[in-house]
């Protein structure tokens, strides 16, 4: 990520700092300002995400033990680009301030195992689990991949239903179906079902077989997970229509539901930090259990049975069409098509 | 039929632009959909989508504990880690095993591990490792979790330095500990807010997928309601291409400069999320994302054939588009061709741009390119919007010359079938 220096030193030391910098791996620098007014101006223009401030003087306050003050600064608009930076900028500015007293430990004749236990004597090491090249792919893209199938199914579900509705053909569907909800139901969506399963696998095969994202579970887990999701969607569908029986607002139900999912699957934002209102309502969002599922099973390999709870929340969405059955059926027979 | 001279034909066209604009204006009213697009989502999203994220950041992730060193040290370094606003540790448990059930159960999110030799290290003059563990869920927790224990590990290096040099006064250990100082600034978003770093983008982005979606609605129920299901309906007024898209991008234009300043200025007070635009400057700068939005809607809507598809084709783009635009991941990582696709959208630079002004202050000098490709994009959508729109008035003139003709030919066929009698 391309970084600023501002170095108004112009001495070994700050020299020494932006190279350390540049070494990092998540920052380049790319360019040098003379004031921090410039490279401000260049933040805001977006050719830096952040900048690294040497004043004039730095080396010889060190050299005086004086102790001057490095700053560095980041964008924080930009929240993923400006954490990143931090915390490379952050250990840099740890290093420098250690250098400059390791340099002073030397030459009283210490080891580099006595310097290093006396400037950190605790280090941190971190293990982000499953995901140790803290992938941003892998992070998004295993939600993000069903969450649009899901938001496709909504959509196509409540169309589906919904232009019958519209085109005055309801009661020939039904009639199909020998008047029967279920059989006509099940014989419109199931074709539903079949196809959408098929994109789901296509999704599970290129994440898990082609990219190599962690499937710690094996893929049966994940592929169930996904029929679960698949199945649990299409009855929110029913559902969506079911509830307002015409075409427009089941579909805009259907579109704000669906756009929500995204926000209160708990993937950008966690749940525990939101309204607590709001972390009822998460639990009626099909996404949110799938990311959970996901979390146990494919990123963290855990046994199914730890995540119970969110298979059965899927199974209960499944059922919600018994709910809406005569209602909806009511509608087709009777509605009349309002634009 | 008579030639009209330039001068009849220009005030002819002013005369029908007000006419189709008042049209157009009078169905959007009228149109309870359209009126939801245009004016109740815009209203309320916002204010959805603000509330989500209203808290700005994560405090208290729950963390266990295993301390297998249990000297005063290691308590004194759970305690302060237990004391950040970031992390609570919930349990202390006695093996990983236990830690790693508590992860199981999501009772915790991260396990943070003292090993046996923690204290007699330090003692020694070692380092010492404190492993720390993060279910990555999500990001945030990491974040929280890493930041909670990289302070608290800071601070207690600071200490262990300062008793073991023998210094005399309070300066010379300031200085033992930190020969060189440093301070992070976090510019433009103090609190580290996820609210005050995605809502922007969110409410600049609802601006161009609502004109979308209004605009398809409205085109989707004209071509319902009009014979031959053509866009343009037959009407005397309805036969200039410039008149056309000149009179409906005026009426939504209207639209929405007031909802562009509910979205843009009015929420992120509410919210008191940052603002501090220069007034002039993001005028100046709404102004082209606007218009460039309206006409790539009108555009995009030659696709919709029926009032509700539109729904069914826009609403999925929204997700994508956010990300697209480079507010979440930084663009500078984003793959090329992703980044080139990303510049058909004026809500790419829109983001960009409002992001820029609104949060950082930035001038018109700073976003030139965004300010610039918006114009662009202006025109260029303009040019299109007006190709198939002239496309859609042959067409409809030759369905209607058609059906004249089929009516001439009935007639004279009746006629001839009279003559015959």
């Amino acid at each position: 990520m391309p970084v600023g220096v501002v170095d108004q030193d112009m001495s070994t030391i700050s020299r020494n700092l932006t190279r350390n910098l540049d070494a990092f791996g998540q920052t380049a620098v790319v360019a040098h300002y003379p004031s921090i007014r410039e490279a401000r101006t260049a933040m805001q223009r977006g050719e830096i995400y952040g900048f690294y401030y040497i004043p004039q003087g730095t080396s010889s306050e060190v050299q005086a033990q004086r102790q001057p003050k490095l700053s560095f600064y980041t964008n924080n608009t930009l929240l993923v680009a400006g954490s990143l930076l931090f915390k490379d900028m952050k250990m840099m500015s740890e290093l420098a301030a250690g250098s400059a007293a390791r340099t002073t430990l030397y030459a009283k004749g210490a080891t580099e195992n006595q310097a290093m236990g006396f400037l950190q004597p605790i280090v941190i090491d971190a293990h982000p689990l499953n995901n140790p090249w803290l992938n941003y792919s892998v992070y998004l893209c295993n939600t993000f991949a069903p969450g649009v199938l899901m938001l496709l199914i909504f959509m196509v579900t409540v169309y589906s239903i919904g232009v019958e509705i519209k085109d005055r053909t309801a009661r020939e569907w039904l009639s199909m179906g020998n008047d029967s909800i279920w059989i006509s139901l099940a014989g419109k969506l199931l074709p539903h079902t079949a196809v959408f399963f098929l994109m789901g696998m296509l999704y599970n095969a290129y994440l898990y077989g082609f990219l190599h994202f962690p499937c710690n579970s094996g893929i049966f887990p994940m592929l169930l997970a996904t029929l679960c999701l698949i199945l649990a969607s299409q009855s929110m569908g029913i559902l969506m229509i079911g509830i307002l029986p015409t075409l427009r607002l089941g579909l805009s139900f259907a579109s704000l539901w669906g756009v929500l999912s995204f926000s209160m699957c708990g993937l950008s934002f966690p749940i525990m930090g939101m309204h607590p209102t709001l972390q009822a309502l998460a639990n009626l969002f099909p996404l949110r259990h799938y990311f959970l599922i996901y979390v146990d099973q494919a990123l963290n390999g855990y046994p199914m049975i730890y995540s119970w709870t969110n298979y059965v929340a899927l199974l209960i969405f499944m059922t919600l069409p018994f709910l809406i059955s005569r209602r909806l059926k009511e509608a087709l027979v009777y509605y009349k098509y309002i634009p | 039929m008579k030639e009209l001279t330039f001068k009849q034909k220009v005030t002819q066209g002013i005369h029908d632009l007000f006419y189709i604009w008042r049209r157009e204006f009078r169905t959007t009213l009228r149109d309870q959909g359209v009126l939801i697009f245009f004016v109740l989502v815009p209203l309320v999203y916002p204010l959805i989508y603000a509330f989500i994220y209203t808290n700005e950041t994560v405090r208290e992730v729950p963390a266990v504990a295993v301390d297998n060193s249990r000297s005063s040290l290691s308590r004194e370094y759970l305690r302060k880690v237990n004391a950040s606003p970031e992390v609570s540790i919930v349990a202390y448990c006695a093996d990983m095993e236990e830690a790693k059930l508590m992860l199981k159960e999501r009772k915790a999110y991260g396990i943070i591990y003292m090993p046996s030799t923690f204290s007699d290290d330090i003692v020694s003059g070692k380092q010492t490792h404190v492993s720390l563990f993060c279910d990555m869920s999500g990001l945030l927790y990491y974040k929280s979790l890493l930041m909670a224990n990289t302070n608290v590990s800071l601070a207690m290096n600071a200490d262990i330095k300062i008793e073991r040099t023998s210094n005399t006064t309070n300066r010379q250990d300031e200085i033992t500990t930190y020969p060189m100082e440093y301070e992070d600034v976090a510019l433009y978003n103090p609190t580290n807010g996820f609210a005050a770093f995605l809502i922007p983008a969110v409410l600049v982005l609802i601006i161009q997928q609502t004109l979308l979606l209004g605009i398809g609605l409205s085109v989707g129920t004209a071509r319902e309601k009009n014979r031959f299901k053509e866009l343009v309906p037959i009407n005397r007024h309805y036969n200039g291409t410039l008149r056309i898209v000149m009179g409906k991008g005026l009426s939504y234009f209207m639209v929405y400069s007031l909802v562009a300043v509910y979205v843009l200025c009015v929420v992120p007070h509410l919210f008191s999320l940052n603002q501090i635009a220069i007034p002039g400057v993001l005028t100046l700068f709404a102004l082209p994302y606007l218009t460039a939005c309206i006409f790539f809607a009108m555009t995009a809507s030659i696709a919709i054939r029926n009032r509700e598809t539109c729904m069914l084709l826009f609403v999925f783009t929204s997700v994508p588009l956010l990300f697209l635009s480079g507010i979440s991941w930084p663009e500078a990582a984003m793959p090329a061709f992703w980044k080139y696709f990303s510049y058909i959208f004026p809500s790419t630079f829109g983001i960009n741009g409002y992001v820029r002004i609104n949060s950082m202050g930035a001038t018109l000098n700073e976003v030139t390119f965004e300010y610039h490709a918006l114009w662009l994009q202006t025109g260029f959508y303009f040019i299109t919007t007006c190709v198939v729109y002239r496309w859609q008035i042959l067409k409809s003139r030759k369905h209607m010359i058609e059906e004249y003709q089929r009516h001439k030919a009935q007639k004279a066929a009746r006629l001839l079938a009279d003559i015959d009698r």
